[in-house]
């Protein structure tokens, strides 16, 4: 599923002052893994949050296929985020209660999928990204690596063909930093992944590279050998 | 993982608030079940006592409806003998006049109630199925007969000597059987004793027992007719009255019990507000993974039920805990159960509880579904 965003522009006020955060962002997100990077500031946060139907644009769309996601409302949107969409950020985000098995399975909620269904998917899912041994733990008893890697068998749950992943590596040390990376790009080769960082090393992993600037997309890229 | 789990592993999560909101709620909701039990006890004890009543008419002054207890003696000696008169003619069974005294304080220990009745009446003609237990039934001119528990509490037996006024002397002639009714906390004394000790001709009330086959609504009509400024009550009449008395009396302890009520109401109020601040970003990600406004309306609602209903049901645990302790009390001292958790009140309890969740919960829960998903997870 290709993602496409058109004239995507967003201002807001701050005081006085007008910012704007992106600025006719036009680009279709094609299958595979394309990678954001600019520096702080450069709208790449702005940008993620437009395409993922978190904000709405000031001007310009965001299409799914053929889904206006701008057009839609605030649920509806909620709804096409589950069906069509996984997100791994970078402070993981599980929910605190929850054990890594039910922040897997639920997305599966949800989608209304019945309890045992949810658990062995979760489960799979999990086994998956190497955590078979931590089912039952809460997220304060695993470290950031294995909450990372629950966040992404979480954003996996529903088995969406587009896949957010925003500094997913940002908050870890290097060797969990190389284990989420393989497996982010692992499952979501045959997805539309799209990864926003500031990890140039990371970036290159990417099929393209896109450069923001001041809210403005300067650059894009295909790293050598790939693409 | 359903709703009501991560309802639940949210409030276990912050086990202290938590209990301190429902020790809150409970607290709240025992005090309104152990104020409105007395209502309901009253009603059940009241209607008990009301339907083994033995005269079916009861006539008291115009205007003074309802009970003849504590009521003021305002039927004169030429009013009686008009009833007395209208009585006969319409061939009643008895005409009885009678004159009520208390004689002590609040501690039912100390209390005394005195029925007068017309020398030669016996009391089991107004209380049925009373027997005497010890000595007379019917006390003479200067005799008086004990309830079985006014005889239990008060420590008087056969041949004590009660004292009306300095001057007026009563001797105990008889101890009657407990029967479980008012008649078991009463003295029966002559009627002329108290009518001199209150310096009066007048009586309270005028009590007729009728005739078999003769009905009382239409002999109370006539009752009325005959005899002007007077109000003759049937038993169904008295009742009436007795339940919009006692809804009164419901409203004014549902009122003061509001004040507990609303305490707790505001306590889970600020549990589910704080645990909606507290969970500000872990909202935003349910949000970002596709959960509608609705799901985590109904997320922070059911919290504030949950605790509010979990407390309501202890409450009621409480204050039915409660009743019981009076009624082992007032068993003890007066023969009746004052206190009663019944059913329907065991009901509205946990109705308020989960009214109080709700009023509790609606604002917070709506709140924290309107979080926009780019704050929520700090985003902007």
């Amino acid at each position: 599923m290709t993602i496409r965003a058109e004239n995507l522009t967003k201002r807001y006020r701050q005081g006085e002052k007008e910012v704007v955060a992106l600025l006719g962002f036009t680009y279709t997100f094609p299958p595979g893994a394309t990678a954001v990077v600019g520096p702080s500031g450069s709208g790449k946060t702005t940008l993620l949050n437009l395409l993922a139907g978190f904000d709405l644009p000031t001007e310009g769309g965001v299409y799914l296929g053929d889904i206006p996601l701008h057009a839609l409302s605030e649920d509806e949107r909620a709804g096409v985020r589950l069906r069509h969409m996984g997100f791994v950020f970078q402070q993981w985000n599980l929910i605190p209660t929850l054990t890594a098995l039910e922040n897997v399975a639920f997305p599966l909620l949800l989608a209304g999928w019945p309890r045992r269904a949810r658990l062995a998917r979760a489960a799979e899912l999990l086994e998956k990204v190497g955590l078979e041994a931590r089912l039952h733990h809460l997220p304060s008893r695993l470290s950031g690596g294995e909450q990372q890697r629950v966040a992404l068998a979480r954003a996996l749950a529903l088995d969406p063909p587009i896949l957010f992943a925003d500094e997913p590596t940002g908050n870890l040390d290097l060797e969990a930093r190389e284990q989420v990376a393989d497996l982010l790009f692992s499952l979501g080769e045959a997805r539309t992944l799209v990864l926003v960082t500031h990890d140039l090393e990371l970036a290159q992993r990417a099929g393209r590279i896109l450069h923001l600037k001041g809210g403005r997309l300067v650059r894009e890229e295909a790293p050598q050998g790939k693409g | 993982m359903e709703l009501f789990l991560l309802v639940l592993r949210n409030l276990l999560a912050r086990p202290v608030r938590s209990l301190l909101t429902l020790l809150g709620v409970l607290v709240a909701t025992g005090s309104m079940v152990l104020f409105l039990s007395f209502g309901e006890g009253l009603r059940r004890a009241l209607f008990q006592e009301l339907s083994r009543v033995g005269p079916a008419i009861q006539v008291v002054p115009e205007g003074a409806e309802g009970f003849v207890f504590g009521a003021l003696p305002e039927i004169p000696p030429e009013t009686l003998k008009a009833l007395e008169e209208a009585g006969k003619a319409l061939g009643v069974r008895a005409v009885v006049p009678t004159l009520f005294l208390t004689r002590g304080g609040f501690d039912p220990s100390t209390s005394f109630f005195f029925q007068g009745l017309p020398e030669g009446t016996p009391p089991d003609l107004l209380y049925p199925g009373l027997e005497a237990r010890e000595g007379r039934l019917i006390p003479s001119e200067k005799g008086a007969v004990l309830g079985a528990k006014v005889a239990e509490r008060s420590g008087l037996a056969l041949g004590s000597v009660l004292r009306l006024t300095p001057r007026l002397e009563l001797r105990v002639e008889g101890v009657l059987e407990e029967t479980g009714g008012l008649a078991d906390n009463l003295i029966f004394v002559p009627l002329r004793a108290i009518q001199e000790a209150l310096g009066t001709e007048n009586v309270t009330a005028v009590l007729v027992a009728l005739s078999p086959g003769q009905k009382a609504e239409a002999v109370a009509r006539a009752l009325e007719e005959a005899v002007f400024g007077v109000k003759a009550q049937t038993t169904s009449e008295v009742m009436r009255f007795a339940e919009r008395a006692l809804r009164i009396s419901d409203l004014v302890r549902f009122g003061i019990s509001l004040v507990a009520l609303v305490v707790g109401g505001l306590l889970v109020a600020n549990t589910v507000t704080m645990s909606v601040y507290e969970r500000v970003r872990e909202f935003g990600v349910m949000r970002a993974l596709g959960a509608r406004r609705g799901f985590i309306f109904r997320l922070v609602l059911m919290e504030a039920l949950l605790i509010a209903l979990l407390g309501g049901a202890l409450g009621l645990g409480l204050g039915a805990l409660g009743a019981f302790a009076i009624n082992l009390y007032t068993l003890d001292q007066v023969g009746l159960a004052l206190s009663a958790v019944t059913p329907r009140l065991a009901l509205f309890a946990l109705g308020v509880a989960l009214g109080l969740g709700l009023l509790a919960g609606l604002l917070p829960a709506y709140h924290a579904s309107r979080i926009p998903v780019v704050e929520a997870l700090g985003r902007v």
